[in-house]
Formats: C-alpha cells, sequence, structure tokens
C-alpha cells in the first residue's frame, strides 16, 4: 500500500481484482439495470444511503473504474463520464448556471465550445462575454455579480493559446466563482489544473486520453476545492434538491456536492451517459497515457525541429517555440512537454495546403487530434472553406495553416512522408508563382 | 441543522431528515482534522431507519465556525452541552478515531447521557508522532496528504469507492483541507496529549461495540483490541479495512452498527 504514483493509477485505479472470477482486466458490464437485494436496498439506493448501481445512464460498474481512474489521476474527489467532451461541459454549465445567469469565456476554443455559448446556451439565457484567455485583465473585468464561471481550453484548440490557470484561479477564487477548464489538450500527465487551482476539469476523453480513435467519451473531474457556501451564487447546490428529500448537497456530500448534483440532475434528466463498453477502450488506452504523452511530446520536438528547418514552411506556431506568444507560460506550467498540435503555413497559399493534405500517406487528413496515428487538416479548405480571408483571419486562422496532431509512428517515417509531400506542395506553390 | 452553542455558530448534519430529540437519537463523533462527512454513508443511511441522527462538525471544523477545543476532555464536555442544548436527554454514541477518545471520556463521565456506545477505528490512546504534529503546524498540506495515505486500505490507495466515480484519497483531503487552519493541529495535539483511556474505559457500564479494521496503520488492530478487552464489549473486525473504515467499507460498519444498535 502506498500513495501510488501517475503510470500506477494509470494502470489500476478504480479497480482490484474481480472478485468472482478474478478477471484482470476490467469486466464489460453489458447492462442497463441491477438487481435490488430487497425493496429496502432499492430505496437506499434510490435514496443515496448507500453507493451501488441502478440503472446504467446514472452508474455503471465498468463505467465507475473509468471515473475513478479519472479522478486519481487529475487528483478529483469525483468524476463523472458523459457520451462525448462536449456533454461533459453541457452537464457541467447545467449544474451551475440557470436563466439570467452569466459566463466569462476564453475566445480561442474549439468551435462547438464556443458555439454552445454563444449560440445554444444564449437561447437559455445564459448570456457569456468572451475574452482572451491569456488576459487575466480582460477575464478579471469581464466578471459581473451574475457570472457563474470563468471557462477556457488550458492550451487552446487550435492556436495553443494557454491560459494562465494559477493567475486566472487567483481571479476567480477572489470572485468567489469556479474556475472550470477544459484540459484535452493537456491531460493529466502535463498539468493537472486542480493542484493549480481550477476547480472543475473538463475532458474530451475522444483525444489523448483514449488515443486510439476508436471511441467517444468525456468526463467532468469535480476538484472538490471550492467553497460552494461563500456565497449564495449556487442555489443548485445550497439549498434543497428537487429530488432526495431535499438534501442539501452541500451540506450532505461537502467537496462532491458538484459531481452529486451533475449525476442527480445532468445524467439522471438528460442523460448522456457512456456506454461500458467505450469505458472499457478509454481504460485500454489510459493504461499507456504516460508513454504515449512521452512519445507524442518527443516526436512533437523532432518534428518543430524539421519544420522549423524546411524551406517550404513559412511559419510554426507551438507553444514550446520562443516566438509563440504564450511561450513563458507554457514553459513554467508544462515543463514535460507542451503538446503535441503544431501549426504551421505551407508556402503558396490555400493551394499548396490542400496539395500537402492531399500528398501525405502516413499522416491521416482528418477531423479529429490526439490519435496515436498523425493527423492533418488544412481548415482554409475543409472546416474553415467557408469563411473570408478577413473571417479567418479574425478567428486565428490563415488561407496557408495546417494543423499537425503529431503520432506515435517512428519518426524518420513521418519526416519522410511530409518530406514527400511537401515537395508536391511546392510544386503547386510554384506552377502558381506563389512560392515566396 | 444550525445552532448556536458558546456563542459559536455549530453545524451538524441529521442525515438529511428531520430531527427529534426525543427519538432514538445516535450521535455521531468525528476525528482529528475530520467532520460530519466521514459519516456520510453513516448518518444518512441509519436515519432514514428511524433513528435520529445527528453529527456535529467540531468548532473549526467543516461548516461549523470558531476555533478548535484543545484536549479531549474539553470536547467531551463540548460534546455534553452540545447534547443539553439540542435537547437530547441519552443517545447512542459512535465515535472513529479521536471521536473515540472522546466518547471515552463522555460515556465514563456523563453515563446518564449515553445508553450505549460504539467504538470505531480507535484506541486507548492516540499516540502521534512529533513529526506529524509538528508538520500540521508547519505544512498542514503535507499533513493532510500523509494521514490520507496512512488512513487508507489497499481500497482507499486503488481509489475504489462505493460510491461510484468517488475518490477516497482525494475526497479525504478536501474534506480535511476544508477545515479552519489549526484545527488538524489542535487534534492531533489532543490526542497525543490523552492518557485517561484505560481509566475511563474501566468506568463504562453502558453496552459497548468496537470496530476493528485489519489494515488500519493509524489505530492498529492490537490496539483496537486492546480497547475492547479494557471495554470487555462486542467485538466486530474488518480485515479488509485501512483506518477510515466509515468510507472504506461502509457495508460491514454499517451492519455492524444495526446489528448492535
Ligand atoms: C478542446 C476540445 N474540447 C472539447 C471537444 C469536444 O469533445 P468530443 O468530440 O469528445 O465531444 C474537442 C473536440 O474536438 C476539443 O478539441
Amino acid at each position: 500500500m502506498a500513495d501510488y504514483k501517475f503510470d500506477t493509477l494509470s494502470l489500476h485505479a478504480g479497480q482490484s481484482p474481480d472478485a468472482r472470477f478474478g478477471s484482470r482486466a476490467v469486466p464489460i458490464h453489458q447492462t442497463t439495470s441491477y438487481v435490488f437485494d430487497s425493496t429496502e436496498h432499492a430505496a437506499a439506493l434510490f435514496n443515496m444511503e448507500v453507493g451501488g448501481h441502478i440503472y446504467s445512464r446514472l452508474t455503471n460498474p465498468t463505467v465507475a473504474v473509468l471515473e475513478q481512474r479519472l479522478a486519481a489521476l487529475d487528483g478529483g474527489v469525483a468524476a463523472i463520464a458523459t457520451a462525448s467532451g462536449m456533454s461533459a461541459l453541457f452537464v457541467t454549465v447545467l449544474a451551475l448556471c440557470s436563466a439570467g445567469d452569466h459566463i466569462v469565456s476564453s475566445s480561442q476554443m474549439y468551435g462547438a465550445n464556443i458555439n454552445l455559448f454563444e449560440h445554444t446556451l444564449k437561447r437559455y439565457g445564459i448570456e457569456t462575454t468572451f475574452v482572451p484567455p491569456n488576459d487575466p485583465t480582460a477575464i478579471s473585468q469581464a466578471i459581473r455579480p451574475n457570472t457563474k464561471m470563468v471557462f477556457g481550453e488550458v492550451i487552446g484548440n487550435p492556436g495553443m493559446d494557454i491560459m494562465d490557470v494559477p493567475a486566472v484561479a487567483k481571479i476567480t477564487e477572489a470572485a468567489g466563482i469556479p474556475l472550470v477548464v477544459d484540459a484535452t489538450f493537456n491531460t493529466p500527465w502535463m498539468i493537472k489544473p486542480i493542484e493549480l487551482g481550477a476547480n472543475v476539469v473538463i475532458h474530451s476523453l475522444t483525444k489523448w486520453m483514449g488515443g486510439h480513435g476508436i471511441a467517444l467519451g468525456g468526463a467532468v473531474i469535480d476538484g472538490g476545492n471550492f467553497d460552494w457556501g461563500q456565497n449564495d451564487k449556487f442555489p443548485t447546490l445550497t439549498t434543497p434538491h428537487f429530488g432526495y428529500q431535499g438534501a442539501i448537497l452541500w451540506e450532505e456530500f461537502g467537496p462532491a456536492a458538484l459531481s452529486v448534483r451533475i449525476r442527480t440532475e445532468g445524467m439522471m434528466n438528460v442523460g448522456p451517459c457512456m456506454s461500458p463498453q467505450n469505458a472499457f477502450y478509454i481504460l485500454q488506452g489510459l493504461e499507456t497515457l504516460g508513454l504515449r504523452m512521452e512519445k507524442h511530446m518527443s516526436n512533437t520536438a523532432s518534428m518543430l525541429d524539421f519544420l522549423v528547418n524546411h524551406e517550404q514552411i513559412s511559419w510554426v506556431k507551438h507553444p514550446s517555440l520562443s516566438n509563440h506568444p504564450d511561450h513563458e507560460a507554457a514553459m513554467r506550467l508544462m515543463p514535460k512537454g507542451q503538446g503535441s498540435i503544431i501549426a504551421c503555413g505551407i508556402k503558396g497559399g490555400r493551394d499548396a495546403g490542400r496539395a500537402f493534405i492531399e500528398g501525405v500517406q502516413l499522416a491521416s487528413h482528418l477531423a479529429n487530434v490526439g490519435d496515436a496515428k498523425t493527423l492533418v487538416i488544412h481548415p482554409g479548405s475543409t472546416t474553415h472553406s467557408h469563411l473570408s480571408a478577413d473571417a479567418m483571419a479574425s478567428a486565428g486562422l490563415t488561407d496557408d495553416l495546417i494543423r499537425i496532431s503529431v503520432g506515435l509512428e517512428d519518426i524518420k517515417d513521418l519526416k519522410d512522408d511530409f518530406k514527400q509531400s511537401l515537395r508536391t506542395a511546392s510544386k503547386v506553390a510554384a506552377a502558381k508563382g506563389t512560392a515566396a | 441543522m444550525r445552532i448556536t452553542l458558546h456563542n459559536t455558530e455549530i453545524f451538524a448534519s441529521t442525515g438529511g431528515r428531520d430531527f427529534d430529540s426525543t427519538g432514538n437519537v445516535v450521535i455521531f463523533i468525528h476525528g482529528s482534522g475530520q467532520s460530519h462527512l466521514g459519516f456520510m454513508l453513516q448518518h444518512r443511511f441509519f436515519a432514514n431507519r428511524g433513528w435520529q441522527c445527528i453529527t456535529p462538525d467540531m468548532p473549526g471544523h467543516g461548516l461549523s465556525k470558531g476555533t478548535a477545543i484543545k484536549t479531549v476532555e474539553a470536547m467531551a464536555d463540548w460534546y455534553a452541552d452540545f447534547m443539553q442544548a439540542t435537547g437530547i436527554t441519552e443517545a447512542t454514541l459512535v465515535g472513529h478515531s479521536m471521536g473515540g477518545l472522546i466518547e471515552l471520556e463522555l460515556a465514563s463521565r456523563y453515563p446518564h447521557l449515553v445508553s450505549k456506545a460504539a467504538f470505531i477505528s480507535t484506541a486507548l490512546a492516540i499516540p502521534v508522532n512529533d513529526a506529524l504534529v509538528d508538520l500540521a503546524s508547519t505544512k498542514e498540506s503535507a499533513a493532510i496528504a500523509a494521514m490520507m495515505d496512512w488512513g487508507h486500505g489497499s481500497s482507499g490507495h486503488i481509489h475504489e469507492h462505493t460510491m461510484p466515480g468517488t475518490s477516497h484519497m482525494f475526497y479525504g483531503k478536501r474534506l480535511m483541507a476544508s477545515n479552519t487552519q489549526g484545527a488538524l493541529h489542535a487534534g492531533l495535539a489532543a490526542c497525543n496529549a490523552y492518557t485517561n483511556g484505560p481509566t475511563a474505559a474501566a468506568a463504562i457500564t453502558c453496552p459497548t461495540l468496537t470496530i476493528v479494521c485489519g489494515q488500519d496503520r493509524m489505530t492498529p488492530r492490537k490496539a483496537g483490541l486492546a480497547l475492547n478487552r479494557a471495554l470487555d464489549g462486542q467485538l466486530v473486525e474488518i480485515p479488509h479495512s485501512g483506518h477510515m473504515s466509515t468510507t472504506e467499507q461502509p457495508f460491514d460498519v454499517n451492519k455492524a452498527l444495526r446489528a448492535f444498535f
């Protein structure tokens, strides 16, 4: 018995070998519901007097192993796994915000995160002010009396802007509101935001945490480090619950009040639960998180070196490079590595970019990140092709931008693939006379 | 429930049910650096089965205001005053860790207030390593981390909780960190200074239950067995639990308590 370290927790947390059959792997409990011992047992479960499972929309034994493993890795009091990263964010907002409330959010984020705040929540009376994630003063100034959370991605998608978590946590702590961060791009291997003062962590497990690109999933990690009773801003946690005989979650469950609310409202009444099969897949991925992240980081470093020195590349953006605007914060907060997403510009604009993407053979052209396989996308010809050059610029995207999610292939093979494809791109650029 | 005792606002959990002091009252007594939340899986369970459960947070702990009481004897007096203030004339006591020491004093000096006494993961004395007592005042977070490490058995360390998705270690750390600065140090120092256990145990006349845990590294099995010999009461052993048995093995603890109540 010891205070187990990261790689040990990645393999073991949340599970002892199954008592009945001794299964070493986590069993897949492919069931919707669970037989009660007695009516008394059923009532006790429904009233949260005892732990256990009722129905897999709420909890499932395989999913619970994943949740406990995630809580252990991020240093949270509890975790809730969800069907996707998006639903993890949604159930968190649902637990904390009501019509008339306000959110301060990073402006540099994954598109669906932005759209949820800007369009969906707005229709339900929740307003959001968008601010740059790396401008603590702007964050501080945007907070209003009805602000219920500050949200941002620790490493923004796609620009890799860095939120200085400890600096922002000081602001939210003083304002008496929680700091909720999306930690998809960093994973707890790079940085554990709860240890730095964040209160809630959201993950898309679809990316690096799973790593294999075979299962969607999300998670909310409850840091348990926020005093929900310090003001009257969080009535969902400090006044009687609509169920559970009017339990006041902050009094009954203390540091786990938020996760209990999410479980008993978001999961119960909305229902974005993770399937046991997907939990199993993601657990397989988590077992090698530390190993994979090390290789992601070393391959990224080699790839950066290659790109920076390649004549067909006009610019490279990565937080480890001294010209990145958040370089200092990235190196301070993430000394083990600053992520495996690289943005770069291909000389020759949109056409050269398209030629490069179509020319790669090992790297896969698709709309995802964090896979074990290297992924590339040219936003100018895909996700953002409908935007004008001006609109692209204000979203921080340029016409020539290529986003690379560096995978785990042998780095020489990767470089060779990029070399041959950049050669093709250079021919396109030369033909158009835009190589310079 | 919130009451004012000795000019201090005190919170007491009643397990999510209304409290009737004339019913079958069970008072849960928490240990050093803990709060009512350590009994989260006991007071809700028994409150919903007809017992009148009440778990106050001692001053400086949990949701109570004030500063921590400095000696076990004074803590026992505080519980006697709490009972008076809430109209409880007699109760079953359930103490965990330092709560067991408080219970020894309370049951021996105020026998008329106590009908039965259950002792969970506790001993006749709880000597605390001086380095840990010092750490609690110089670097409380390190003392908490050490206590959570020592306090949990195998299921705690592997983060395998009966409440799906919950982590023992981190829940415990946050629970302890939310107490008033200095509360942990006061509790540990009080444990260290308390020597009256054997005398108090000999004076206890009500029925007792001692729950002893096989993986307990804070109040080891041997010390729990010695307490039970001194009390000459019922004994239940939970081999696969560490010190934090109320959260680590709640089913076993509740089964033993239910049979005893
Ligand atoms: C930073 C970030 N957060 C959240 C999400 C949403 O996750 P999911 O696709 O699992 O719903 C994504 C997905 O692309 C992402 O990149």
